[in-house]
């Protein structure tokens, strides 16, 4: 607890001693020229403020700085500022800071510091494109209105610009989405025109001037809010990141008071013009495989367009949205990952958006990112364009995870369109544990198998089921014996075949050399035969009887061929008989053999069943 | 060549392997089309929970698997039936849920990170395939493994049975299919072994069954009666003996922990059957054994006396026990199963419901095809073949067929005894025959003496041709009637446009959506029973009555709000603290089924109770005796809230080219009351199809003006 406490101290006096030297405003610089650009055409407020500072006084100015009366602070999404250089041909984007100012540390006016790049000396004058977006600002007035209304808009703000210094020229347009303005305070010289109104020139006037300025509008753009945003991209280093977006939707403009008649909506033109049906998110080029649905499964009613530079989805809400309705959905894509994600050796960098465009001019009151990075992932580090708050990480468990993947959640209130810009996420991952899923698979399959194997060759069974376990023996002899009688049937395929060559060749010494390795495979087979089928008489008699048979006509047909041999050898070679002769005695001994052979197939089938 | 080097190895494998082989592919085969075929809806639309039960399963097995057996155990549901609630774990089966949640569980800790209501929507389909094996498991017991094969592919694709088991139809019938088949093989192997372990077995799968549909009550009197009639058949013996006393105890005994079955089991009249034979099997063992150790005359006498006590005695018993109201008198829907025109006539909120009616005999054909002509056939050859497992087919085969004749959906009782049944003939005659197809193979002597037949060869071709043809032809059809009729999920209705592309109609989800996103938390919606389970679950909001229709009362009361005027309606609405109502109205694309054509039912319902006495049927016929909605229509009817909540402002809609403004196309009427405002309601939201009108009921007025 006390050490606690003394880390708090030690934070504020550390905060303190930064802030200790609080700017100051230079009295000798002063605005020459201003001109502000009110832009209220959509349900944001874009205030484009062109502003020439001048230094007349001695001391180089290193800083300019501007304020923002309280209800446009309060408002403020996003802040920038650009010099910008006519002579030399371009615009450079300046650091712009909020600060504190002496002697207005109790203003409710809000500092910001835009620091030069070089000093703004004596004479010398500097021009300064500052840009302020503001949600929520337009408030609807009246609040509540039924289905046939307009919606009616209210904008409160200053004639003046609220600046430190004082503005020598000043004016101030002001843009609208339609004709129709309801009222406008009217601080001469003003003028209207078509969809405009043009405050100004004021000249001379001193810091920190303020004359309320009110302008109540029709507006019916749409008023979408993004309540909650939780984007998810998910890594893969197999190619793929899938995003998914969640988003909770609000409409905020008037609130639709009383009844809502879908007769009315269908048929007349002018009803519900401030409702929204459909809008537009742009996706990647390369975004496939998207998808849009809700709690309750997917939203039919949407389109999806392929540009050459985007994906245009066109989503529509399960109903058209009316002031005060919500809605909720999520969008999900995936992208090729080449287009975002960068290596060399084990060092990578991922380049993504920390938010995408959603809707045109959209608000986004809350986003959360998350980003899932591949298992193994570490020395995790976040790079990103503008402060963003980095919650706890956490882990995320999918297919094939064994120790979770690495989880990034990143947060951050109030952002608009200008805000989608990449974060840079760099990480090491050693390359080997690519091969850690598919090895993870491998060896469960094997493990799988292993037990298949096991259960069935093993018995497990505490009682001996004899019946089966001696038709198992059998058959295991049989197929023994079977595996012998193909290689005897083989040694008289070659038998014969040694005989026709003989018939043909008449090379005795030649046949009686292969012939004698013949018969002993011959002899070998039929000895095994003969010991298996010893083997086989106490277990299967029946298919013993039936070897027993076999080994008859084996014996029959060796004799055959013993007949033919000696024909061939003592008869035919030396010639002691004609033609005609042999053919007649051969004749009847092939067509014996070829009985004998037939009946010994028929016999293996049988055994083999 | 791949297939002619298979073919040699095939050909040298001993005949065992070959079979084992045949039949692992076969079945496998099998239980892989029987989950493929169920798939159509999720190919068509999308992965997504159908109809209407199927939605309260899906929400309380979310509940279970977020919260737990215990929370989900004690879970009293506030947002149905409100102002009563339910009591959720006391009143379903719970075994679909555990199920679920239990392979969701699993596969969450193998880090499969899948959905639960793809859990949910696969789970049919997965039990589908199991069931397949099961089948072909009994049917080999039964008779033999070719027709256990053929029985086995039947059921895969048996529209009956596909029907209740689509992916996404998540219901109870979808996995009680299955543990009925199971108990069944079981029991027949407790029959033919009597062994305790069967009998055991058999128990834990009743016990599974008993847990997942109320169905068990068919497989508690349907064994029973198989030992009953194995008794009368002189066939009884130790071993049914055994079998069926254990699995009465340890049956009876686990069926009772399942919270909703609690102590009906020896309480209400539909368990009777089962005690009584539990107690008959005691009696004849015990005379069985009195008779082998006494001589025959002293036996006669102990006989009768014995007969006759023990008749008087439980007649008594019984008697005092149905008085005393300790044996609960048969349910309602018991009597309708009984007696057809039971509900009919008495009890309106049974009759309202589809599946309950009658079965037509078209639909006997259409989700049975073939097997209407294969069944006689197999009991047949089972009759032919008379053993004791083949007498449990031949009974479950009769009892189911009555069944499913007296209502619709019993036709999933049935279907897997018309496989079995069917497979077994198809089996025995293509035995039979295709040992003819070529008699030079035939060396069977027995079949010798049938010889003075002439063209054997070519009339066993010509049948084993033609039953091939009715299996294909009947593969053609279940495939068909899967696709046209089964798969569609009703929440998304889909229609044709003039130029051939599918249109969408996602009005359903569209209205629940709204509600669940643009109505306070704790709003409470007023609509008829049917969509109840869906506004909870998909709306998640609190409802009056939902598809559980166990309040007649509750029901009836928001019967009456429907058929009343606008000022009676709010009285009731005001009691019942209804913030919003629900319509259905298929008016402007025609769908049919909306609330005005089950209108009749909410006004038979409403006047079925004392408070809704001033309803009558007749009050909402015309004149000439009709059910109109256009000006020769009744008052009454015109003037309801019903016909209001649905017709307001669609008599200035045009619908139909060529017809006048307030085309109703469903009924085909131009409506008889056109313009009128809502005093007490105001429109809320109308989906984009007009098919659900939610209203907002509007406050009280501050001042009685």
């Amino acid at each position: 607890m006390a050490w606690l406490r003394f880390a708090v101290v030690a934070l504020v006096l550390f905060c303190g001693s930064s802030l200790a030297a609080p700017d100051t405003i230079n009295p000798s610089v002063r605005v020459k020229q201003a001109d502000r650009l009110v832009d209220l055409a959509s349900q944001l407020v874009k205030i484009n403020t062109q502003l020439v500072f001048e230094n007349t006084g001695s001391d180089a100015a290193r800083y300019v700085l501007v304020a923002l009366d309280e209800s446009h602070a309060n408002t403020l999404a996003y802040i920038n500022a650009i010099l910008v250089e006519p002579n030399k041909g371009g615009v450079k984007p300046l650091k712009v800071e909020e600060t504190t100012v002496q002697n207005h540390e109790k203003s409710s006016n809000r500092f910001y510091r835009i620091d030069l790049k070089t000093p703004l000396t004596t004479g010398k004058s500097v021009t300064i494109t500052l840009e302020c977006i503001h949600t929520h600002h337009l408030e609807p007035f009246p609040r509540e209105i039924t289905q046939k209304e307009k919606q009616l808009v209210k904008y409160t703000g200053n004639h003046y610009i609220v600046s430190p210094y004082t503005v020598v020229k000043q004016k101030t347009t002001v843009n609208l989405s339609a004709r129709n303005i309801e009222s406008y305070t009217k601080l001469k010289p003003v003028t209207q025109t078509d969809m405009s109104l043009n405050y100004g020139p004021y000249e001379n006037i001193p810091p920190f001037s303020e004359d309320p300025m009110l302008i109540h509008c029709e507006n019916n753009t749409p008023f979408l809010t993004v309540r909650n945003l939780l984007r998810q991209i998910e890594v893969s280093h197999w190619g793929n990141i899938a995003i998914e977006e969640t988003v909770d939707l609000e409409h905020t403009g008037a609130i639709l008071k009383g009844s809502f008649s879908r007769y009315e909506y269908q048929r007349e033109s002018g009803s519900g013009l401030s409702s929204v049906k459909n809008f537009k998110t742009i996706l990647p080029a390369s975004a496939t495989d998207a998808y849009y649905r809700d709690d309750i499964g997917n939203i039919s009613t949407s389109n999806m367009r392929v540009l050459s530079d985007a994906v245009e989805l066109n989503l529509r809400p399960r109903f058209p949205l009316f002031g005060g309705w919500k809605t909720h959905y999520v969008v999900g894509y995936n992208v090729p990952s080449y287009e975002y994600l960068y290596n060399s050796g084990d060092q990578y960098i991922l380049k993504i958006r920390f938010i995408d465009h959603i809707f045109d001019d959209m608000i986004v009151d809350d986003a959360v990112t998350r980003i899932i990075l591949p298992e193994g992932c570490h020395n995790i580090q976040v790079k990103s364009p503008y402060p963003i708050d980095r919650l706890p990480d956490s882990l995320h468990f999918t297919y094939l995870d064994t120790k979770g993947r690495p989880v990034i959640v990143l947060h951050k209130e109030n952002l608009i369109e200008h805000h989608i810009q990449d974060l840079e996420i760099s990480y090491s991952f050693p390359r080997i544990l690519m091969l850690q899923e598919p090895l993870l698979l491998i060896v469960a399959l094997f493990l799988l198998f292993v037990l298949v194997i096991i259960y069935v060759r093993l018995d497990f069974s505490i009682s001996k089921d004899e019946a089966s376990e001696n038709k198992l023996r059998i058959a295991g002899f049989v197929e023994k014996i079977l595996s012998h009688q193909l290689k005897r049937i083989n040694a008289y395929d070659a038998y014969d075949e040694q005989l026709n060559k003989l018939k043909q060749v008449k090379d005795v010494n030649s046949f009686n050399s292969s012939l004698r390795t013949i018969t002993n495979d011959l002899k070998n087979e039929t000895q095994a035969i003969a010991d298996l089928q010893a083997k086989l008489k106490t277990d299967g008699p029946e298919s013993a009887e039936k070897v027993a048979e076999l080994q008859k006509l084996d014996k029959a047909l060796k004799e055959l061929l013993n007949q033919q041999q000696t024909l061939y050898v003592e008869k035919l070679i030396p010639a002691k008989i004609n033609r005609t002769a042999f053919v007649e005695a051969d004749g009847p001994l092939s067509k014996k053999k070829a009985d004998i052979r037939e009946k010994i197939t028929a016999l293996v089938k049988s055994l083999q069943n | 060549m791949g297939f002619l080097g298979l073919n040699s190895h095939v050909l040298r494998m001993t005949r065992d392997k070959q079979e084992s082989l045949l039949t692992l592919s076969i079945l496998s085969l099998a239980a892989v089309l029987s989950f493929a075929t169920r798939l159509f809806s999720v190919l068509r639309y999308e992965s997504v929970i159908h109809e209407f039960d199927p939605y309260f399963n899906y929400r309380t097995t979310k509940y279970l698997a977020e919260e737990g057996f215990y929370n989900f155990h004690n879970w009293f549901d506030d947002r149905a039936w409100y102002p009563l609630g339910r009591i959720i774990g006391g009143t379903i089966y719970p075994g679909l849920m555990v199920t679920s949640a239990a392979l969701f569980r699993l596969m969450w800790l193998l880090n499969i990170t899948i959905d639960i209501r793809n859990v949910c929507v696969f789970l049919a389909p997965f039990f589908s395939s199991l069931t397949t094996i099961v089948t072909y498991r009994l049917t080999k017991e039964l008779w033999d493994s070719g027709a256990g094969l053929v029985a086995a592919v039947m059921i895969s694709i048996v529209p009956g049975y596909i029907s209740r088991s689509v992916a996404g139809s998540y219901d109870n019938e979808g996995i009680a299919i299955f543990c009925m088949l199971l108990t069944y093989y079981m029991w027949i192997k407790a029959v033919k072994t009597g062994t305790i372990y069967w009998a055991t077995l058999a128990a834990l799968s009743y016990f599974y069954m008993v847990s997942s549909w109320g169905g068990y009550v068919f497989l508690i009197n349907l064994i029973p009666l198989h030992v009953l009639v194995l008794m009368l058949t002189g066939r009884f013996s130790h071993r049914i003996y055994s079998a069926y006393s254990t699995l009465y105890c340890v049956g009876t005994l686990l069926s009772m922990q399942v919270s909703f079955v609690g102590f009906q089991p020896i309480q209400t009249s539909e368990h009777m059957l089962a005690l009584g034979v539990f107690g008959l099997c005691q009696i004849y063992a015990f005379v069985e054994y009195l008779k082998s150790k006494l001589t025959k005359e002293d036996f006669d006498i102990l006989f009768k006396a014995l007969v006759w006590g023990i008749a008087a005695l439980s007649l008594l018993f019984g008697a005092v026990l149905t008085l005393s109201g300790k044996i609960a008198p048969w349910t309602g829907r018991f009597y309708s199963l009984l007696d057809p025109s039971y509900a009919k006539n008495n009890i309106p909120i049974i009759a309202s419901v589809s599946e309950h009616q009658p079965t037509s005999w078209s639909s006997f054909y259409f989700d049975l095809q073939i097997m209407v002509f294969l069944f006689p056939t197999g009991l047949y050859f089972c009759f032919s073949k008379l053993t004791d497992a083949n007498i449990f087919i031949i009974l479950y085969g009769v009892t189911s067929i009555y069944f499913a004749g007296v209502m619709v959906r019993l036709m999933l009782v049935l279907a897997p005894v018309m496989c079995i049944l069917s497979g077994i003939a198809v089996s025995a005659m293509l035995t039979i025959y295709m040992r003819q197809v070529d008699p030079s193979k035939n060396v069977d002597k027995k079949v010798k003496k049938f010889d003075n037949f002439s063209m054997k060869s070519e009339i066993a071709t010509a049948f084993v041709g033609m039953i091939t043809f009715l299996l294909i032809s009947y593969t053609f059809h279940c495939t068909w009637v899967t696709s046209e009729a089964y798969s569609s999920p009703s929440i998304v209705l889909s229609a044709r446009s003039q130029d051939g592309s599918r249109v969408l109609f996602d009005d359903f989800r569209e209205a629940y959506y709204w509600l669940k996103m643009n109505t306070p938390e704790d709003a409470k919606v007023m609509s008829w029973w049917d969509y109840g389970y869906q506004i909870t679950a998909m709306a998640n909001r609190t409802i009056l009555v939902d598809n559980n229709t166990w309040n007649n009362t509750h029901i009836s009361r928001v019967g009456q709000a429907m058929a009343s005027t606008e000022e009676k309606a709010y009285e009731i609405m005001q009691e019942l603290d209804v913030d919003y109502v629900l319509v259905i109205f298929g008016g402007v694309i025609g769908y049919s089924s909306d609330d005005i054509n089950k209108f009749l039912w909410m006004v038979r319902i409403g006047g079925s109770t004392e408070s809704g006495s001033h309803i009558k049927e007749t009050d909402y016929y015309s004149p000439s005796g009709e059910f109109r909605v256009d000006k020769e229509g009744s008052p009454t009817l015109l003037n309801c809230l019903m016909y209001k909540m649905c017709y307001y402002r669609f008599g200035q809609q045009y619908t139909d080219m060529g017809r006048p403004a307030g085309w109703d196309r469903v009924r085909g009427a131009e409506i008889g009351n056109k313009d009128f405002e809502l005093d007490v309601l105001e429109e809320a939201y109308t989906t984009d199809h007009w098919l659900v009108r939610i209203y907002k009921v509007k406050n009280m007025r501050n001042r009685g003006i």
